[in-house]
């Protein structure tokens, strides 16, 4: 079943959280809506659910509008937050909850599909137990199993992992993601986690202030951020930016900024950047994955290494630039200290410019 | 030096309520005992052990010779009818109004959160007047019915404000869960909201039961004639036939009155407590 939000809308008194919001889902599709808190993503879901009534604007399930419809006829299966497992009910009784409202499903029935999907989410050892004798995972795979156990045409997950520690997360994050495409099931989930969306989700809506910020791919958005937003919000550490400008510097188009950074631009991107007379003040954004560390001399930049953040398997390290701070990632095996002079090489291919004021992407 | 100060210290409490609740012990032993004995001198018993003041249990014309009620049981089971009635709209009346005005939002709603609790606080002697007019332009005037409701009204302002504090704890998620899993509003306060209030529901029911029970001034200012009237209007009747009060008879009934409520707190008293913990917050 594919959704289309056409010019959603919803205010709370004068406050917009949703402001003309359009989105399209495709049948089976796995989309993150992710955003810092307040962006209206939950709004937009709870929208989705029914739980809220859109100011205006409308909802499509299909060619269906159902955006006038309570939440029980809209066919939607959703996993909250804090699961909201009713305390005073088994596990199995959780899971039957839904099937229990419909007359139509007999007992039996409703016995089957409890042991079917409980078996599909494994908590079929846990039946006859009660929310408060569960572990966060535990009640997380209830959770899901209760929102599946109708079959519903649409599946909406509210942070469904923000509840969990580290190591399950990853966990879920996968069983999450393999359920959905097994199941092939249209989903919609809500994160402010960009790490969740990046590794779960088939296409990603970034939401800012009630607006879609953007819309696409995980790759997409991490290769071709279309506005220093989006840039800024994918990717961890977040990118480093600096005031800079493109110029013609003999006979090469560099970008270049004070205090001596200076690094080449690739052809390809000189050539989708027309520069009327000599020069042009851009915002240079380049992630700390693309930053080379490397000796002083021979590089794009210079200056000296103020923290080491050791990370494992790499190290995030902050390197001082004049007045400004970039920072790098580099293996762990690099051995620097505090103090240190070193050099930082940017990666050309991986450039990326934005408009000083608008800051859209340019080229 | 330390051990000795810790158990003076942890023996103060007891003491302390110790002392605060021998009055009240000794007079429920007072009251066993008188109605055991055919006679008491001050707080010892006189005479011999009897069982002829609880006469009224088996001699049923006891009770109408003396006090001009009916027989102790009819009495008591129009007691019960009272209390449990009484209960059980004040519960389902609290329990709706409770749940309105913790989850929606109406025009006017802190003002009658407000208006509410005023009427919890008001002195319900000051309405008798207006009350019996209004019971007989209904024509409830003198039946039990009437009095039950007039009773159930006074009780409703306190078991709102109870069970607001249960419903505002029950998570707005739940709520949504439920709606999204097919069920309706009135189904979800059913299914879902009123099993988790659960303690509230008991101990307001408990309050609103011994309350009931205890109850004598509106038994005995809306039903006059006494052919439905409770226990608490024979053991007045008892006491104030004015010319000769058997003490041994009275105390048979009074405690016959009060085992009820005894045995109801023993095994209730934790639900009791919990009654305060369901929090309130506007």
């Amino acid at each position: 079943m594919d959704v289309r939000l056409e010019k959603l809308t919803r205010r709370f008194g004068s406050v917009t959280a949703v402001d003309g919001l359009d989105l399209e889902i495709r049948d089976g599709e796995f989309v993150a809506l992710l955003g810092p808190s307040g962006c209206g993503k939950t709004t937009t879901l709870l929208m989705t659910a029914g739980i809220y009534r859109p100011t205006s604007g409308a909802i499509y399930f299909g060619e269906r509008r159902v955006d006038h419809l309570l939440p029980r006829d809209r066919g939607i299966g959703m996993v909250f937050q804090n699961y909201a497992l009713y305390p005073h009910m088994t596990v199995a009784e959780n899971i039957g909850f839904p099937l229990s409202l419909r007359r139509s499903i007999t007992r039996e029935e409703r016995d089957r599909r409890i042991g079917l999907v409980a078996e599909q989410v494994r908590v079929d050892e846990l039946l006859a137990r009660r929310p408060a004798q569960l572990s966060g995972g535990q009640q997380q795979r209830v959770a899901l199993a209760r929102a599946l156990v109708k079959e519903p045409d649409i599946l909406l997950l509210d942070e469904p992992l923000s509840n969990l520690d580290a190591r399950l997360r990853h966990t879920m994050r996968a069983e999450i993601k393999r359920l959905q495409k097994e199941l092939r099931i249209t989903s919609i989930f809500v994160t402010h986690d960009q790490l969740e969306a990046l590794t779960m989700a088939d296409r990603i809506a970034l939401m800012a202030d009630g607006k879609l910020a953007a819309y696409g791919a995980p790759d997409d958005l991490y290769e071709r951020p279309r506005n220093r937003f989006v840039a800024e919000f994918i990717g961890n550490p977040p990118m480093n930016f600096l005031d800079a400008e493109v110029a013609r510097v003999d006979g090469q188009m560099v970008v270049r900024s004070a205090g001596n950074v200076q690094a080449p631009l690739t052809l390809a991107l000189a050539d989708r950047l027309p520069l009327n007379g000599s020069a042009r003040a851009v915002t240079l954004g380049v992630r700390p994955e693309h930053l080379i560390i490397g000796p002083p001399d021979q590089s794009h930049a210079r200056g000296e290494v103020y923290m080491v953040e050791p990370m494992g398997r790499e190290q995030v390290i902050d390197v001082r630039v004049g007045e400004r701070s970039l920072q790098a990632i580099a293996p762990a095996s690099l051995s620097v200290r505090v103090g240190e002079p070193v050099g930082l090489t940017f990666d050309a291919t991986r450039l990326h410019l934005f408009d000083p004021a608008a800051g859209e992407r340019l080229g | 030096m330390g051990g000795l100060g810790r158990g003076i210290s942890s023996a103060l409490p007891y003491a302390v309520l110790i002392l605060f609740t021998l009055p009240i012990l000794i007079l429920y032993c007072w009251l066993g005992f008188s109605s055991f004995f055919t006679r008491m001198e001050g707080l010892r018993p006189a005479g011999a052990f009897t069982l002829e003041n609880w006469r009224f249990l088996w001699v049923p014309e006891t009770v109408e010779q003396l006090a001009n009620k009916p027989p102790i049981i009819p009495l008591t089971i129009n007691t019960l009818v009272f209390s449990l009635a009484t209960t059980a709209v004040v519960l389902l009346v609290s329990s709706m109004a409770g749940y309105a005005l913790s989850r929606l939002n109406f025009p006017g709603r802190r003002a009658f959160l407000g208006s509410v609790l005023l009427l919890h606080s008001f002195p319900s002697v000051t309405l008798l007047i207006a009350t019996f007019i209004v019971l007989r332009q209904i024509g409830l005037y003198d039946r039990l019915l009437g009095v039950i409701l007039v009773k159930a009204a006074f009780e409703i302002p306190l078991g709102i404000w109870i069970m607001k504090g249960f419903f505002d704890t029950v998570p707005w998620e739940l709520e949504m869960a439920a709606l999204v899993d097919g069920a309706g509003r009135i189904t979800v306060w059913w299914r879902i909201v009123m099993p988790l209030v659960r303690p509230g529901l008991l101990a307001l029911g408990l309050l609103a039961f011994v309350s009931g029970w205890n109850e004598f001034l509106l038994p005995f200012v809306f039903m006059p004639s006494g052919s439905q009237a409770t226990l608490s209007l024979l053991v007045r009747a008892l006491l104030g036939e004015g010319r000769f009060v058997d003490y041994g008879l009275l105390t048979a009934v009074g405690l016959y009155y009060v085992l009820p409520i005894l045995i109801l707190f023993l095994f209730a008293q934790d639900h009791l407590m919990k009654v305060y913990g369901g929090g309130v917050k506007g």
